[in-house]
């Protein structure tokens, strides 16, 4: 049986090579859809990886945990202590743990006045929020006790103000009342997507605690994120967190922005049905060569039935040539894809249409990702589909009598 | 499937064969109660005006064909009770063919096409080898055993194609026109192979043919008309 299969194996190649100039195109049209569809793919994963990363680093971390009620009305008065101590276990791994106070203020220069969230970090702790990606002109922060301001670029032109100048921050402190207090800005930040630009001014944390005084609290934050070294611990992550501080409110970042979530949940459907959209058009010219292989052949086919090859073998070489021709196909279009994929390098410069991308939640730059999973399941479904093309001509070969062997 | 081939059995034996189309619900009448016995060591041509059953009587024969009324035995081998896979079983073991065209496969060299239906039978590759060098040397093949038929000229192609019908030493050899396409002296090298596998090794060979200097050449003519046997020269003497 091993022999007649190696036999068969053998015929197959070498109808392949037989009819090169035909297969060639098909060769071309599938390696060119399978190409054309793992570098599409992998925009779109590389949209989906970047709208999560975008998700996570945006203060919100993977985990974030608040005072209850803090969410509807933020102020001082719904902190709680940074003693709070974060314990998960080994099969939960964290990048890294940010405690922060996050509150409403209004900045002044001598000419503006805007709303902002100010922001009191410890910079050392920010290497896992969008505070890592900032280009920043002038001096960052030197520590927790640097009572001086980090602002983005957009801001310090609306509020046309610069590094070195004063300007006040009006923030409401733990009594209840307001504090206006003067501040030297430091430094200017320059972000890849433009909202913390606006939105967000910072200090460090040390300082802001001394400034608003305190709630009685030993170190009082509004925030503590944690950001997990993989999305998916996140959900048992987020379950230990709230059994261990059943006085905080526990929340992830799909619940915080749901949208981003539901975006990054359609894009794996979107991939799959993608791709098969492309096979499917390219199922057509398929089926088409395929069949006529075998009509062509009718004969050929005729006369192998009549000196006894049974059925089961002559359809098992059709689905042979048919898979054969498929595997050669999708491995040079994977290929190609891979190369197309490392092509273009660094990604796509988004910023013509920088607005548009931000309302999705995209950065400036597209960066395409191409993952092994990925692969193998463009791989996998191609050979479905080759599966699939090959019972039209395997149908056809087994209506071939032995007597169309005879030259009528 | 009893295999008794003994010399008194006939190697192919017809009684009252009827084989009828239907071509758009009209019967057509290929056969129509054909009789023939074939005996061992035999050299049978079939003659006869186009469409007066030739083709038709030699697939059923080869069991390339069913039949719809009478009886045919090949080999001591009773076709009518076999279903498709058993007929090309029985190809496979008894019957060797020669047609008029597309006789090999392309893809492969004029061994490999020989070895092919050894390989088919599941004979060991050794075995093989060794017995598809012996049938294309004996053919006069020996040195153009590695081209591909596209390779070998009209005659040349029909000599590797009874090198692989006589590979597998069949009981029979049908030949439907094996020399419609070739010139008039390559027809004459070929029937020569022929009639020498016949006088020489005793192959018995049934072809079908309208030619008269195929006739010259074998022992018995039979000559079909209207889907019956007509004439034979073994009924004549
Ligand atoms: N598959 C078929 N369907 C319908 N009619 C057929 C079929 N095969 C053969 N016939 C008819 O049966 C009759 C006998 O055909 P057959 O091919 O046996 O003749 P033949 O003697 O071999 O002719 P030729 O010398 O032209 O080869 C013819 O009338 C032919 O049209
Ligand atoms: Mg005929």
């Amino acid at each position: 049986m091993l022999g007649t299969l190696t036999l068969l194996f053998n015929l197959s190649l070498r109808n392949i090579v037989r009819y090169r100039r035909r297969n060639f195109f098909l060769f071309a049209a599938i390696a060119v859809a399978v190409g054309g569809t793992t570098l599409s793919n992998s925009l779109i994963r590389g949209w989906q990886v970047d709208m999560l990363e975008t998700a996570v680093s945006g203060l919100s971390g993977h985990i974030k945990m608040q005072a209850p009620g803090f969410a509807d009305d933020p102020s001082l008065q719904r902190a709680f202590s940074a003693s709070t101590n974060v314990v998960l276990d080994d099969q939960l791994p964290v990048a890294g743990i940010a405690k922060r106070i996050n509150l409403p203020a209004v900045i002044s220069s001598e000419r503006e006045t805007r709303g902002v969230a100010m922001i009191g970090i410890d910079p050392a702790d920010e290497a896992i929020s969008l505070y890592r990606d900032f280009e920043v002109s002038g001096e960052t922060l030197a520590g927790p006790d640097d009572g001086r301001l980090l602002i983005g670029k957009a801001l310090a032109e609306t509020l046309q103000t610069k590094i070195g100048r004063r300007v006040v921050m009006i923030v409401e402190g733990a009594d209840g009342k307001s504090r206006e207090r003067g501040y030297r800005i430091a430094g200017v930040f320059d972000s890849p997507t433009n909202w913390p630009e606006e939105a967000l001014v910072f200090t460090g944390l040390q300082a802001l605690q001394d400034t608003l005084a305190t709630v009685g609290l030993d170190n009082p934050i509004t925030e503590l994120s944690v950001v997990l070294v993989s999305d998916e611990d996140r959900p048992s992550a987020a379950e230990k967190l709230r059994d261990q501080h059943p006085q905080l409110v526990v929340k992830d970042w799909r619940q915080m922005q749901p949208q981003i979530a539901e975006i990054v949940d359609v894009v794996d459907a979107t991939m799959v049905i993608w791709f098969i959209l492309i096979m499917s058009a390219l199922t057509f010219g398929l089926v088409n060569t395929l069949i006529a292989t075998v009509m062509q052949r009718t004969q050929e086919l005729g006369m192998l039935r009549a000196l006894g090859m049974n059925k089961q073998l002559l359809l098992i070489q059709v689905v042979m040539e048919c898979v054969g021709i498929m595997v050669v196909g999708v491995i040079a279009g994977l290929m190609l894809g891979v190369l197309l994929v490392f092509g273009l390098g660094e990604g796509i410069d988004l910023s013509a249409f920088s607005e548009s991308a931000e309302a999705f939640g995209m950065s400036t730059f597209l960066k395409p990702v191409l993952t092994v999973e990925d692969l193998l399941l463009f791989g996998g479904l191609s050979m479905l589909v080759g599966l699939f093309a090959s019972f039209f001509p395997a149908r056809r070969a087994l209506k071939i009598s032995p007597l169309m062997a005879m030259n009528r | 499937m009893s295999d008794n081939t003994a010399s008194d059995t006939p190697v192919v034996y017809c009684q009252d064969v009827q084989r009828i189309y239907q071509q758009e619900s009209v019967p057509v009448y290929a056969l129509r109660g054909a009789n023939l016995t074939i005996t061992a060591g035999e050299f049978v041509s079939l003659a006869g005006p186009s469409g007066s059953g030739k083709s038709t009587l030699l697939n059923v024969i080869g069991g390339l064909d069913g039949f719809d009324a009478g009886e045919v035995t090949v080999g001591g081998t009773s076709l009518g009770a076999l279903n498709a896979s058993e007929l090309a079983q029985m190809r496979l073991e008894k019957v060797g063919f020669v047609f008029q065209a597309y006789n090999l496969i392309p893809v492969l060299s004029a061994r490999e096409n020989v070895e092919f239906i050894l390989q088919l039978q599941g004979v060991s590759s050794q075995e093989r080898q060794e017995r598809a060098n012996s049938a294309l040397q004996s053919l006069g093949l020996g040195d153009l055993g590695d081209r591909r038929p596209g390779e070998l000229s009209g005659g040349q192609q029909q000599r590797v194609a009874i090198a692989r019908a006589i590979v597998t030493e069949p009981v029979l050899l049908l030949a439907d026109e094996p020399t419609a396409n070739l010139d008039s002296k390559t027809t004459s090298e070929l029937l020569e192979v022929l009639q020498q596998l016949n006088q020489q090794q005793g192959m018995t060979i049934v072809t079908a043919t309208h030619d008269p200097i195929v006739m010259s050449y074998t022992s018995r003519q039979v000559a079909m008309m209207d889907g019956e046997i007509h004439q034979d020269s073994a009924m004549a003497s």
